[in-house]
């Protein structure tokens, strides 16, 4: 992707739109560029400030899968390639505190703590709104136990367990698995020092620590010496550290990968009590998901349970085929009412089977949820902004034809902000809103919504 | 009139659509909130139909 360096775009990452004036052919528009504290042009990307940074947060990115630090970048090819630091967890913003440790470790000297916002304002004859899309947020359906149950995820985080990049790096575990694997090194370390404090005792007193418990235990040392009590509770506490630990390894030893998927679709989608509508790509991303976790693992078995398979695109129908037949996917007709968590964390799926007309349940190893599209956060403010409206679900409002136009002349959309759709006809609109755009700029553009 | 055109949000639409001003000659201005472009898409393994990688 060439965007970051063609002389004809002007990037302004980490930016947000403040205001606009005027009308097409002649808008004005402040832009505000947040300050990153660290030098776009300096910055080479190295990553040498994060891995000495000591605050360390989840990766939003990786949607809390894996750790993050507070200085940053967001994903390993972003463009531009320069850090961020996020000033709401730096140690250098909290007050009273200090760091400062990126500033002395950056070769090229482009943190700068003291960096602040900018402004820019901009002439524009025509404006594209490209502000996409966000997911519904699952925990409204408690029914389905995403946050409570945490082998319940969702198909975006399910993507970065895929991922060679990602937190698992593209190995499918349960989440409760991987979680016990993330806290054995911790585990490994409160042991090795339970241990390691009982060494002063054994050296003060000449006994081995189990020499020492046996006759402690029969009453030898009552009533005397203070560092006898406190000897024998750090031999307790070393005990029950180890046991610990002894479980927790052949816990983490005997985790296999999770073998049997269910996805859900339609999570938010197609339901009166949130979007009426289809969200377009779900029923694809399920099917794709299912196709890679099968190819990374042989022993995976797929089950995708929905009203229907949504499969409309040019080529879908095949692709679809193909998750039966190369993923071996069972497609389930169902509605699901229920997941409960059963024993080891196991999800169980209550469902409708609506061909049998019968209600079933099956435990898996990890639940994906399908989750709807929905107009991204910042729709609303966006389209204040711009004095453009809304349609009743919230996505900017357009007319059928031309079907890139908003109710103002000179302001075109495309992409999710239009409505759910994938990569192939977000690009096929973007083309197309583009067009329209420089039909504008050669002052023929501006033809009226038609109502 | 202006020769410039502002595209607000860099995910796979608005790079698509930056390109192809930036193509025929218009100067663009594109606006991320975030502090690199790229959208969901970014997060994607691979895409579908024909499971080529996202980036
Ligand atoms: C789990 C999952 C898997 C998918 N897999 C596939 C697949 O395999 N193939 C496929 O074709 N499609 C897939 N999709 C769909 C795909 O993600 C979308 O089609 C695509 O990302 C839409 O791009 P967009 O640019 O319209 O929106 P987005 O990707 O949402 O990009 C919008 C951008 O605008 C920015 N923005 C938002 N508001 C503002 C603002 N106010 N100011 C400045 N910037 C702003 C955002 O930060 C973001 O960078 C998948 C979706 C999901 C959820
Ligand atoms: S800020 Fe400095 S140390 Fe950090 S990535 Fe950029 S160049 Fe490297
Ligand atoms: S694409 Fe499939 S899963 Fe998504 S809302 Fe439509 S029918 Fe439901």
């Amino acid at each position: 992707m060439d965007v970051g360096r063609h002389p004809n775009i002007n990037l302004l990452a980490y930016s947000e739109v403040e205001k606009v004036e005027g009308q097409a052919g002649d808008f004005r528009v402040t832009v505000r560029k947040k300050p990153r504290y660290v030098d776009e042009s300096k910055c080479t990307g190295c990553g040498a400030c994060a891995e000495k940074c000591p605050t360390v947060t989840s990766d939003e990115y990786n949607l809390g899968l894996g750790k993050a630090k507070a200085i940053y970048k967001y994903f390993a090819q972003g463009i531009p390639s320069a850090y961020t630091i996020d000033a709401t967890i730096c140690r250098n913003f909290q007050p009273g505190k200090k760091c400062g440790i990126c500033q002395k470790v950056c070769q090229a000297g482009a943190i700068d703590y003291k960096q602040e916002a900018k402004i820019f304002e901009l002439s524009v004859g025509a404006i594209i709104a490209a502000t996409g899309y966000d997911l519904f947020d699952a925990r409204r359906i408690p029914e389905y136990g995403y946050g409570r149950i945490r082998n319940v995820i969702t198909a975006l985080e399910f993507e970065r367990f895929l991922s060679a990049s990602g937190p698992t790096h593209g190995h499918v575990y349960r989440v409760t698995d991987l979680a016990a694997q993330e806290a054995l090194p911790e585990m490994e370390k409160v042991c090795q020092k339970a241990v390691k404090g009982l060494e002063r005792y054994e050296k003060q007193f000449s006994m081995t620590s189990d020499e020492f418990y046996g006759r402690y235990e029969s009453g030898e040392f009552k009533g005397g010496n203070e560092e006898y009590d406190k000897w024998a509770a750090a031999v307790v506490a070393a005990r029950k550290a180890t046991a610990e630990l002894e479980v927790l390894q052949k816990k983490v030893e005997s985790i296999e990968s999770a073998h049997r998927l269910a996805f859900i679709q339609c999570v938010g989608s197609r339901d009166i009590r949130f979007n009426k509508y289809c969200s377009g790509f779900c029923c694809m991303h399920a099917i794709k998901e299912a196709i890679i976790a099968r190819e990374h693992d042989r022993d995976a078995q797929v089950y995708i349970f929905g009203m229907d398979i949504r499969a409309v695109g040019k080529g879908f129908e095949e692709y679809r085929n193909r998750g039966a037949k190369e993923a071996g996917v069972h497609y389930i007709r169902s509605r699901v009412a229920e997941i409960t968590e059963g024993k080891n964390h196991t999800p169980i799926i209550w469902y409708e089977d609506t061909k049998e007309r019968v209600v079933r349940q099956m435990p898996v190893d990890l639940v994906i949820l399908s989750t709807a599209c929905q107009p991204s956060a910042s729709t609303r403010r966006v389209a204040e902004l711009l004095g453009i409206e809304l349609n009743e679900f919230g996505f900017y409002k357009t007319a059928s034809y031309p079907p890139l136009d908003t109710t103002r002349p000179g302001i075109f959309i495309c992409g999710c902000a239009h409505s759910p759709m994938d990569i192939p006809e977000s690009v096929a609109q973007a083309s197309s809103a583009a067009a329209r755009a420089a039909q504008v700029l050669a002052g023929s553009g501006t033809m009226r919504l038609a109502s | 009139m202006n020769r410039d055109v502002l595209v607000i949000g860099g995910g796979i639409a608005g790079i698509q659509a930056s390109l192809d001003l930036a193509e025929m000659g218009i100067k663009v201005h594109l606006v991320e909130r975030l502090p690199s472009i790229g959208g969901r898409m970014a997060q994607l393994d691979k895409t579908f139909p024909t499971n080529d990688c996202a980036l």
